[in-house]
């Protein structure tokens, strides 16, 4: 028995460093500004604005760059790191831009 | 079960509190708005849907891997063996991770012994082998009473043991988690392994119920 699963697997069940912030199974959001930039990064994936792959890895490389000191340590948390891939994703596709200017 | 040995803070995991400042919090917020702002503006993200899919991931009942593990014990007497040997190892080989510093720890029901999991402090769980807990396994009756009289919570469920059956009551932490190896039922010699992964449900798996044969 699988039950109804709507989320997609590869972004809820990232693991190793990349792994979603979890409390025995329950995602753990300390604002309301990470739940945003979470649902954000999944709403693009949907949309078709890069591959979970391509932001994954984006994700890997801001969280080993926050790493780099002190693993336990980390320079910035898992959402900031999160926020800086999509960011750089972003900015990457130039959809940063405001159209108003 | 000491209390020496039995601590539930998980394991210091900086990505659960990082600790900032309402300023720098300010901050994140608005670097996150102006991003959101500017899909929406652009049509490529809509709010509404936003909150949706939020809610979506937060509810996912996640991975039900626990019962792939089950069926295969119960047609491999090898991996079964394995299993009971090192479970943390062998839900690996069959390809499941994401266990986070956990020790799993494989308990099989059999005639005589009824293996049931609870937390009795908070809410240990392990998520990658059996996705989301129930809301009764966090809830404050259960984590009491199943230490104090497991046979009645165990009625509860419609689970009746006989008298001679040992009930075993296993309270998991924040190091080690445990899976039931439940009971295969009898008549089902004939079904595939895909097919006994069907019967096998998450209560099973945490010891409140047996699994009936189909």
């Amino acid at each position: 028995m699988t039950g109804d699963r709507h989320a997609r697997p590869d972004i809820a069940e990232m693991q190793a460093q990349s792994a979603l912030p979890r409390k025995s199974g329950e995602m753990v959001f300390q604002n309301d500004w990470e739940r945003r930039a979470f649902a954000i990064a999944v709403s693009l994936a949907e949309q078709g604005v890069f591959e979970w792959s391509e932001f994954q890895q984006q994700l890997i490389s801001a969280i080993a760059e926050a790493e780099q000191d002190d693993p336990l340590k980390p320079s910035r948390g898992y959402y900031e790191s999160w926020l800086v891939a999509m960011e750089t994703l972003l900015e990457e596709k130039e959809l940063l831009a405001d159209p108003n200017q | 079960m000491s209390d020496k040995q039995h601590h539930h803070d998980a394991p210091k995991n900086p990505y659960h509190e990082s600790p900032r400042t309402d300023e720098q919090n300010q901050q994140l917020k608005e670097r996150v708005e102006k991003i959101e702002s500017l899909l929406i503006e652009k049509g490529i993200v809509a709010g509404d849907a936003l909150e949706k899919l939020a809610d979506i991931y937060e509810n996912d009942l996640g991975p039900m891997n626990g019962a792939k593990v089950v069926a295969r014990a119960w047609v491999d007497a090898e991996f079964k063996k394995r299993l009971l040997d090192d479970a943390t190892a062998a839900i690996a080989e069959l390809g499941f991770g994401g266990l986070q510093g956990e020790h799993m720890i494989a308990v099989e029901n059999t005639r005589e012994v009824h293996n049931i999991v609870v937390c009795t402090l908070c809410s240990c769980y392990p998520w990658p082998v059996l996705g989301l807990p129930p809301t009764w396994y966090k809830s404050a009756p259960y984590r009491s009473r199943v230490v104090i009289d497991p046979r009645s919570v165990l009625a509860e469920f419609g689970t009746m043991l006989d008298d001679d059956v040992e009930v075993r009551v296993w309270d998991s932490s924040a190091e080690v988690r445990y899976l039931v190896l439940p009971e295969r039922p009898p008549g089902t010699e004939d079904l595939s392994e895909e097919e006994l992964a069907k019967l096998v449900d998450r209560d099973a798996m945490i010891g409140v119920t047996k699994i009936s044969t189909p």
